[in-house]
């Protein structure tokens, strides 16, 4: 389970930073405005609150003993 | 309007509240009462340090010229905080492991405890933060001209003070500011709980200050979306088209790079950090703070485009929009929150350099220049350290003030902050090669780093200086001499994009491929691949570890031989009982873990290694030696912080265990040099043996090859002889009790004894002025056997026409003296110590002396030595060697 939280970690920031950046970033530009507020701007946000509450989600979860990396588990 | 008076009462006053926090979290510290200091959630408001005058200022400006731009400088930084389990953590293991201190530390200790590695990254992170340092001088100074009504009227200074006396004045009083703060005492693992505890209360108010701003912004806008709204028909649609450019890549990448290699934000995150735990809230509390802080910016940016006049700084909206409407008070608390930004940058931003520069700059310096001497234990070496991070303190302001000065002309705050952004990035390739990439060598890191600095000093750093300078300007217009293509903004031709798009790329580009090409053309020392073994296994579990299978073709009775040496002949019986001559894998696999339980895992690898493969010690298994330790010292840190009482043990296990390894290795040196001496006399004796098998032969060669085969067992009893003597010598057995003996006599013996091998070589022994009668501490047959060796040395290797050996005796000041001199080939000055290690000949002498096995020194040096004397080479103008053997007289 640890390994895949591990795994799971490994994606959030992966993904994170694809969604951050074009090419994905240049689905949000829809020169539309919400309430008055840009897409784009919007998406962003949007997107820094999910990665947010992943971090928190994540943070309570990943293994407390450092041990339990994968691939150091191959050894044993 | 607020009277610059006020405003500057009011900073001082706050810097007072800083002050008594630190002071009360130190003293609570310091008592163990810690308590919430060591909470997650100050650790995390200390990482905010992140956010400078730049977010509180600059990002509005930034928003204000160039839209959603600004926020990559957040988003960056936010993915590698999630990312914490594979970077962040690791650098914190890392260095709570190696007692790291700084990032030049890190990464000096990485690649094989470099210095001038450490020296190179000091200067860079000196150099490449002037301009940031630069940034927080200006904003403060513009900040307190803007909410004293000065900035907006040009022409008005402040009581006569224009721009540049004003930020002379923040940077002195900063400096004295961080002095009084940082360097108080110099700790060990450079902790400041102090600091951090108010760097996060600075946190909590420009968090509330740019919140409230925001607040109030958007409420007296009538809501956000009619601030858009009205944006939008003023034409300010700067936020729609093309944000997500390469721009927008670089200055992500910067972001990212900056929070792991920014030298502030590596003292608070990693090596400020008390509980590896900390990161895990600090992963989502601390983007969670970057979120706050950037959700009122656009708003605040495009509420000030709308309202305010034209030509109105945008980096001063914070200030300027409150005051416009009248609110004084929030001008103020956005001004101290303006003033918490830059004041905790600062300090944090000081105290890691100049750290940085004592440690690896003027400390080093000191030790070379006065040799150690002068610098005694305790109190001098604190406050020299405290005294020359004070220096650096004041220069790194003084750097930051003369940037400031140079560069004054240039208008917005965020470009600034970039210059340094992407110095420091140039460490990021080194940083994640030293937890990545165990090629990665220390030549290589040094040549990236240095190549990411020239091309950043050239295209980032100088341009910066194009207003000021005449040179700069023309060089950035056409080229140095010139060579377009060297043209700072468009490097290598490269023309037509972003400038910043094309520093990013080129010094990273450059200095990621010298790394690589570096690292593959060059090979670590020793030492480099045992500190990156220390980094990059860093989480592999100690001994699990399946044990190496050692594969070859031992014999049985090879490895009983190894057995036995260890185990005694009984046990090795018992072990070796029913074992067929060529033992299966497994059963070398269990000799090793037998051997292991006695003489320790990589001494038993070693060992098995050597008998099963004959082969030299490979840099793999001295690497695994270096594991042991490694783990042996992770144990004893472990002690450490169990208890005080434990410390001093765990130090003393810690260096014991160091010297057996040191001994141990000089054992195998030792072994495999006995077997080399063995072997020479064993095989001629075996090839003339042979010979002598063979029948047809003649009488007389018959007796000379059995004559040679008698000198070379001879030579060879001989040797074992004093490997035996040596061993015994140090290993502490055959002691024999220092007695009160008469010194002369022993010599008169030596004299004696000697004699008719100086006869036989046609030589004389002269005996030189005596000292008549001398007594001393020690063994008469020891001293003996010194002094034998000595003077039959002189005369085995004299080749003179005229050989004279010469003894001469004294007592001076208390010692008794021996000298005895030759005029043979003498020893050259570079052997002049060697001839006293193990197996060490001089190359000259007599061609027909028969070589010894050179142990005949070291045997010696060891007597003199327990008889608390010295053996020494005594360098002298004329032809041959002098010894000198001196006793103390009792």
């Amino acid at each position: 389970m640890d390994r895949k939280l591990i795994s799971a970690a490994l994606f959030i920031t992966v993904l994170g930073t694809l969604l951050l950046l074009p090419p994905l970033a240049n689905v949000f530009q829809l020169q539309r405005r919400f309430l008055g507020v840009p897409a784009e701007l919007i998406y962003l946000f949007a997107c820094w609150v999910a990665l947010v509450g992943a971090a928190f989600w994540l943070s309570r979860r990943l293994p407390h003993e450092p041990e339990a990396e994968p691939g150091s588990g191959d050894d044993g | 309007m607020l009277s610059s008076e006020l405003v500057i009462a009011i900073a001082i006053a706050y810097v007072g509240l800083l002050f008594l926090i630190a002071y009360v979290s130190d003293r609570r510290a310091r008592r163990g009462k810690a308590g919430f200091l060591n909470s997650p959630f100050v650790y995390t408001l200390a990482i905010s340090v992140y956010c400078t005058s730049w977010t509180f200022y600059g990002a509005v400006g930034s928003a204000a010229r160039s839209g959603l731009e600004y926020l990559a400088i957040y988003l960056g930084p936010t993915i590698v905080f999630i990312g914490w389990w594979f970077i962040l953590r690791r650098l914190v293991r890392i260095s709570h492991n190696q007692r790291i201190t700084s990032i030049a530390d890190l990464l000096s200790a990485r690649f094989g405890k470099s210095s001038r590695l450490a020296v190179l990254i000091t200067i860079i992170a000196v150099i490449g933060i002037a301009p940031y340092i630069a940034l927080q001088l200006k904003a403060v100074t513009s900040s307190i001209q803007a909410i004293a009504g000065v900035g907006e009227f040009p022409g008005r200074t402040l009581r006569g003070i224009d721009e540049v006396g004003l930020a002379l004045a923040v940077a002195a009083g900063m400096a004295l500011f961080t002095i009084l703060f940082g360097t108080r005492n110099v700790d060990a693992k450079e902790q400041h709980l102090g600091v951090v505890a108010a760097i996060a209360f600075e946190a909590i108010v420009k968090l509330a200050a740019l919140v409230a701003t925001g607040i109030f912004v958007v409420y007296v806008g009538g809501g956000l979306q009619a601030i858009f709204s009205r944006a939008e028909a003023a034409g300010l649609d700067i936020y729609s088209i093309g944000t997500f450019d390469d721009r927008w890549i670089a200055m992500n990448v910067l972001s990212a790079a900056a929070i792991l290699c920014l030298p502030r934000q590596f003292q608070i995150t990693i090596v400020e950090n008390s509980d590896e735990n900390h990161l895990r809230t600090a992963s989502w509390a601390f983007p969670g703070y970057l979120l706050l802080m950037s959700l009122f910016t656009l708003p605040i940016a495009l509420f000030g485009l709308t309202s305010m006049p034209a030509g109105a700084n945008p980096d001063m909206f914070v200030l300027t929009v409150p005051l416009a409407s009248g609110q004084e008070g929030l001008a103020l608390f956005s001004f101290i929150g303006g003033f918490s930004s830059a004041t905790s940058m600062i300090i944090v931003e000081s105290i890691a350099l100049s750290i940085m520069v004592s440690n690896h700059i003027v400390m080093p310096l000191m030790l070379r220049f006065t040799q150690g001497r002068g610098i005694g234990r305790g109190q001098g070496v604190s406050s020299l350290l405290l005294n020359s991070r004070r220096f650096s303190i004041a220069l790194i302001l003084g750097l930051g003030f003369l940037y400031f000065y140079f560069t004054r002309n240039s208008n917005a705050l965020a470009p600034i902050g970039l210059i340094s952004f992407c110095g420091v990035a140039q460490f990021l390739p080194s940083i994640i090669a030293a937890l990545f990439w165990r090629e990665a060598t220390l030549k290589a890191a040094t040549a990236a780093v240095a190549v990411g600095f020239v091309v950043w000093a050239w295209s980032s750093f100088m341009p910066s200086f194009a207003g000021s300078s005449v040179v700069v300007a023309d060089i950035m217009a056409h080229g140095p001499w010139g060579l377009t293509w060297l043209r700072p903004e468009a490097l290598f031709g490269l023309a037509g994009i972003d400038p910043l798009v094309n520093v990013v790329f080129w010094s990273l580009f450059l200095n990621t491929a010298t790394l690589v090409v570096v690292s593959l053309l060059t090979s670590p020392s020793a030492l480099e691949r045992v500190q990156a073994a220390l980094f990059i296994d860093l989480f592999r579990p100690s001994t699990a570890g399946s044990p190496s299978v050692i594969r070859g073709s031992a014999t049985a009775r090879d490895l009983r031989f190894v057995a036995e040496r260890v185990f005694g002949p009984a046990r090795a019986y018992a072990l070796f009982a029913g074992v067929p001559a060529v033992p299966p894998p497994q059963f070398i696999d269990r000799l090793e873990r037998e051997l292991a339980g006695s003489i320790g895992a990589a001494s038993a690898h070693v060992m098995l290694s050597k008998v099963v493969s004959g082969d030299a010690i490979s840099i793999e298994e001295v690497f695994e030696m270096a594991g042991e330790t490694r783990q042996a010292i992770e144990y004893s840190q472990e002690l450490e912080r169990t208890s005080e009482e434990l410390r001093s043990t765990a130090a003393q296990l810690e260096s014991a265990n160091l010297k057996l390894r040191e001994l141990d290795g000089q054992k195998d040196e030792f072994l495999s040099q006995v077997s080399h001496e063995v072997r020479t006399p064993m095989a001629s004796i075996r090839s003339f043996s042979e010979i002598l098998l063979d029948d047809d032969l003649s009488d007389a060669q018959r007796r000379r090859f059995v004559s040679t085969i008698h000198q070379e067992s001879l030579r060879l009893t001989k040797l074992l002889d004093e490997i035996l003597d040596l061993s015994a010598l140090e290993r502490g057995e055959r002691p024999w009790d220092n007695v009160r003996i008469d010194a002369e006599a022993a010599l008169d013996r030596a004299i004696e004894v000697c004699a008719p091998l100086a006869q036989r070589r046609h030589m004389h022994i002269v005996v030189g002025p005596r000292a008549g009668s001398a007594i001393v501490e020690g063994d008469t047959d020891r001293l003996c056997q010194v002094l034998i060796n000595l003077i039959v040395n002189a005369i085995k290797y004299n080749d003179a026409d005229t050989p004279v050996v010469e003894v001469r005796s004294e007592v001076i000041d208390g010692s008794f003296v021996v000298e005895i001199s030759d005029n043979g080939p003498g020893i050259p000055a570079n052997e002049a110590q060697a001839i006293f290690d193990m197996f060490t000949r001089g190359e000259h002498g007599r061609s027909d002396a028969t070589p010894g096995a050179g142990l005949g020194l070291a045997i010696s040096r060891k007597i003199i030595t327990r008889m608390s004397g010295a053996l020494e080479l005594v360098p002298r103008d004329t032809r041959g060697a002098r010894f000198r053997v001196t006793l103390p007289a009792c």
